[in-house]
């Protein structure tokens, strides 16, 4: 690989600029292209070319005007400046195809295509290309240049971070390419305001150059307090993970192993809660599924949302469970701007170890304002003295209709960022007796809680969710906390 | 120390209300006391078992492997009365003393005052030999203490969790001067400890007059574990045989309370 500077004088010089100029808009104009075109050029490419460069012609006369998408092409030289961690063989894998580039459009492609890809592979901050005639003289020949600008070595941040009504501060140090293969090293610090804080490191590592399947292992500790059931947890744990798309959506299989040191929050903790006290040690093996085809996370207005996971807890350690969660989120727009959604969510959990139950700590909970609103935080189902105890299943449903604030002030603007909507939940949480599954069902149908509302809910940036709602419980269990009228609530997971 | 206190006021008070009915379950947790228990633990469980007997009052023991960690002190033994909790023994006298069941509610003030001081003495030297011996002495650690202590979770707690009890151990056995200490110097110190003892029993039944007291449970909690617990070495062997008072005592509790 050289790294030494090209000389660009005279026309090469002007030649090069038009040229870069030209990418530039080409690639504005035609940012959907991913793939390099191969071989033939279409017929309607180079009236597209015309238009964009000739406004760069009008700057300056000497432009020699070009059909320079057929223009052929041999590429005798590529320049990449600015590497000083990155490794060659990486950097060489990526831009070796631009060899085998036939028109200067193919060329054009593959560098962009190159440049994509190692910018999302975490190698460079930035990439620029220029694509110059050969200094040789050869017939068709060109060199490319890439100047890149590699990540500083370590880098720091804060941030807020917002869970299910906590916010919390991150403070992060990361270490981009810090292998220089795009691996990259995070320390994490969190603190969050109800008593959470936690510490974590975090190294990533794609594999096969491909930025979408990578490995991750984490190793971390995590406080916890959970009023709503009355303990508090320290989570220290080690965790490695592979992510890798499909056709259909993308995977990832997790395995964790967690030590878990549960203890009573408070003197008055239930006793059913305070039993469950102590250490214990998780080894489980989880697979994830998504597909996400939405154009936003917190407000989308189109799009599909697919989620299950399937968690094996038992391999080693001395929990053991299996446990299903799924989620699905249906987004559709109507006419007057309106947005309809729908969501279900459930799960289900079954003990492997006859003699012991589900730890609370690993069971479903059920309630809150951004999911079964109406009802207090984790307020449904099963509960010990004001402690909730979770259950080992669950289902819920909602059912949204969005539309702009009336009389849409601010449109366009931060009138944007807020929705009014209508909205009905139902849900239900409890444990299945798989011995006698048809009563059990017939139960979990009929002590169902449901409720509806309207309200306001506020998009803040990809961050969070924020819902100022009105809300009316209608069927509440025994031993609920409904949370009949105003409700406001603020995360990132919502139904 | 402030509950001994009011308990011993309570006690000492003629004008207490009559006695309430005894709550029907209530439950002692222990540790399992085979497999997992550990010698300062077990002492302190049997203490406090042994003064529910002598009170005559009803009691069903539990055993959990995390009854320490569901303790709200983080000690064993504690007693489950409705939704109260009671953990160690000098709390665990003093609610039953509230609830009009205390041993020593007719002593004179005099043997009050000398039972607290036995019992402070038998706090500072007997249950710090039992940790020094339990935590500190190498053969007795890796032979019988870590083994016990992480028989219940899976590797590598089983490891991990008694490193760090050994370690909180050993400072909490620093902060009171003994982790410096020889072998045979904990062996001396608890000699003392039983000779003073042995001479306070005499040939009498009871430490306080012809009826157990709180101070009787706890010698019996210390004794018994002390002589009957086999550990590598024995180091307290000779050291229980030379008062055989003590020996007569232990077993006449256990005939009379325990079976």
């Amino acid at each position: 690989m050289q790294t030494n500077q090209p000389c660009k004088t005279g026309l090469d010089f002007l030649f090069c600029i038009e040229i870069q100029q030209f990418i530039i808009t080409k690639l504005l104009s035609d940012q959907a292209v991913a793939a390099p075109p191969s071989g033939i050029i279409n017929d309607s490419q180079p009236t597209g070319i015309k238009t964009t460069s000739t406004p760069s012609a009008k700057k300056d006369d000497n432009v020699v005007k070009l059909d320079i998408d057929k223009l052929p092409v041999r590429v005798q030289r590529i320049v990449v400046d600015g590497l000083t961690r990155t490794k060659d063989d990486i950097v060489i894998k990526e831009i070796k195809p631009l060899l085998n580039a036939k028109t200067f459009d193919e060329l054009v492609h593959l560098s962009y295509n190159a440049k994509v890809k190692m910018e999302r592979l975490g190698l460079f901050k930035n990439v620029v290309i220029a694509i110059d005639v050969s200094k040789d003289n050869k017939e068709y020949g060109y060199e490319v240049l890439f100047e890149v600008q590699e990540f500083r070595r370590v880098d720091g941040g804060i941030h807020t971070s917002i869970s299910n009504n906590d916010g919390s501060l991150d403070f992060q140090l990361k270490m981009p390419n810090i292998l220089g293969r795009g691996e990259r090293f995070s320390l994490d610090y969190t603190v969050g305001t109800k008593r959470t804080h936690g510490y974590s490191a975090y190294f990533k590592k794609p594999l096969n150059n491909n930025p979408d399947i990578f490995l991750g292992s984490t190793a971390y500790q995590f406080h916890g307090e959970y009023p709503w059931s009355g303990y508090k947890q320290t989570d220290r744990g080690v965790a490695f993970d592979l992510t890798f798309p499909t056709i259909l959506g993308s995977h990832n299989i997790q395995w964790e192993g967690v030590w878990r040191d549960l203890r009573a929050l408070a003197r008055d903790t239930s006793f059913s809660v305070r039993e469950q006290a102590g250490h214990s040690l998780k080894s489980s093996l989880k697979h994830t599924f998504t597909i996400d085809t939405r154009d936003d996370p917190i407000l989308p207005t189109v799009g599909v949302l697919w989620r299950t996971s399937q968690e094996y807890a038992g391999l080693g350690g001395n929990v053991e469970f299996a446990k299903q969660d799924g989620m699905f989120q249906w987004n559709t727009s109507l006419p007057l701007d309106a947005i309809f959604q729908m969501s279900l969510a459930g799960g289900l959990m079954r003990t492997l170890d006859p003699n012991t139950s589900v730890s609370i700590s690993d069971r479903f909970f059920l309630g809150g304002p951004l999911t079964l609103r109406g009802f207090n935080l984790k307020g449904c189902g099963p509960h010990s003295y004001d402690n909730a105890l979770g259950g080992e299943s669950y289902w819920l449903a909602a059912a949204h209709l969005y539309s702009p604030l009336p009389f849409r002030p601010g449109k366009g603007r931060f009138g944007e960022l807020f929705k009014t909507h209508l909205f009905l939940n139902a849900g239900n949480l409890g444990n299945l007796d798989f011995n006698n599954l048809s009563t059990s069902f017939q139960d979990f149908a009929a002590s169902l809680r449901w409720s509806f509302g309207c309200g306001v809910v506020l998009c803040m940036g990809r961050i969070a969710r924020l819902e100022l709602n009105y809300v009316v419980p209608m069927r509440v269990q025994k031993g609920d906390k409904a949370n009949p009228g105003l409700q406001f609530g603020i995360g990132i997971q919502f139904l | 120390m402030t509950a001994l206190l009011n308990f011993m006021e309570g006690s000492g008070n003629p004008k207490m209300p009559a006695s309430q009915p005894w709550p029907e379950d209530v439950i002692l947790y222990q540790q399992y006391q085979v497999e997992q228990i550990t010698l300062p633990d077990y002492s302190q469980c049997l203490a406090v078992e042994a003064f529910l007997r002598m009170s005559g009052l009803l009691f069903r023991v539990e055993q959990r492997t995390n009854a320490a960690d569901m303790s709200p002190t983080g000690k064993v033994p504690f007693i489950q009365v409705g939704s109260q909790l009671i953990a160690e023994f000098e709390p665990v006298a003093a609610f039953v003393a509230s609830k009009g069941f205390g041993l020593s509610k007719d002593l004179p003030e005099e043997s009050v005052a000398e039972m607290r001081a036995y019992i402070s003495m038998l706090d500072n030297i007997l249950s710090n030999a039992e940790h020094y011996v339990a935590w500190l002495v190498p053969e007795v650690v890796a032979e019988v203490t870590k083994p016990r202590y992480g028989c219940a979770y899976p590797w590598p707690l089983n490891w991990l969790l008694p490193w760090l009890r050994q370690r909180e151990v050993r400072n909490f056995l620093t902060v009171k001067d003994w982790a410096s200490k020889s072998l045979e110097e904990v062996v001396a110190e608890v000699k003392t400890c039983f000779r003073a003892l042995s001479e306070k029993l005499g040939k009498n039944k009871y430490f306080l007059g012809t009826s157990p007291t709180e101070l009787d449970a706890v010698v019996f909690g210390h004794l018994y574990t002390l002589q009957m617990t086999k550990l590598p070495g024995s180091p307290f062997c000779a050291v229980t045989k030379e008062y055989e008072n003590l020996i007569n005592f232990t077993k006449r509790i256990e005939s009379t309370f325990f079976f």
